[in-house]
């Protein structure tokens, strides 16, 4: 962890360091996030649909968001792994009532 | 990249990633590389692609998970529905040696219906398993002969389907 200290100007400089570990160099962008546990400087890993997902979230809901996301960081690899196994679709003939038909007169893609 | 896609289908493990790297940033973590890159290859399809579209599977597991952090990837895709000889084809991609869960979603890439759209198939598949990807292109040919076989003995509508491309979210990255 670094303490870093705000100037009157609002800024903040990088330890060489840290600038160094992580591969920073002039001209770098880096991605400030406020969350509700504080402000995250990211290495301009944040996509634009995740930051526009994010700014969109009230305070209120960053911090029921942040709830939500403590739970589900608190479950086991094999219970978050069974959460995207559920609905698993059978391959069995007796399954295929569930097909639609394809629509005629419309090439597919 | 060279190839654009205008109708990509998200594998599971895609949109997992897309989900998790959000809950990590709601709780204040940092994303795995993983994250990062499937975010990246959805926010860059989603600049050119007319169509961004998930499994009912997906559908059904983002639906039960806390709106703030699914409703908006539901939003942003269209959930493609099983259409007629989806599972008889992917019991035929099991010969491939590909699992029963990825051979359901190869076979959504052609047989997957977006009843919106009226439009079955979609141009690509994007996935971050790499086995998957590479066993894919490794027995295309093969592949392609059985699927063509399958379905010149079907009725008219779908004689027109195609096999989908499957890239990986690197691939989509890199351009390749």
């Amino acid at each position: 962890m670094e303490r870093l200290i705000v100037d009157a100007d609002g800024k903040v400089v990088i330890p060489p360091e840290v600038i160094h570990k992580r591969g920073l160099r002039p001209g770098d962008e880096l991605t400030l996030v406020e969350t509700t546990g504080g402000l995250f400087v990211y290495p301009n890993t944040i996509d634009p649909k995740t930051l526009e997902w994010w700014n969109s979230l009230t305070e209120e809901e960053r911090k029921l968001a942040q709830a939500e996301a403590r739970e589900y960081e608190s479950l086991s690899e094999e219970e978050r792994d069974a959460i995207w196994n559920e609905y698993a679709e059978s391959l069995e003939v007796e399954a295929e009532g569930d097909e639609i038909e394809l629509p005629t007169g419309e090439r597919s893609v | 990249m060279s190839f654009q896609p205008e109708n990509v289908l998200f594998d599971k493990g895609v949109i997992r990633r897309i989900y998790e790297f959000r809950v990590r940033l709601a709780f204040g973590l940092p994303p795995t590389p993983q994250q990062v890159e499937a975010s990246r290859a959805f926010a860059h399809l989603s600049t050119f692609a007319s169509r961004m579209c998930i499994t009912q599977q997906t559908a059904n597991i983002l639906q039960r998970r806390p709106a703030r952090f699914a409703a908006a990837i539901l939003n942003d895709t269209q959930t493609l529905n099983k259409g007629r000889y989806l599972r008889r084809w992917a019991r035929r991609l099991r010969g491939f040696a590909f699992s029963p869960e990825d051979a359901v979603m190869i076979a959504y890439g052609s047989f997957g219906v977006d009843v919106h759209l009226q439009k079955a198939g979609i141009d690509a598949v994007v996935t971050n398993d790499l086995k998957l990807a590479a066993n894919f292109h490794t027995r295309y040919l093969e592949i392609d002969g059985r699927f063509a076989e399958m379905v010149q003995n079907l009725s008219d509508p779908h004689r027109a389907l195609k096999l989908p491309r499957i890239i990986t979210v690197a691939e989509v990255l890199t351009g390749v």
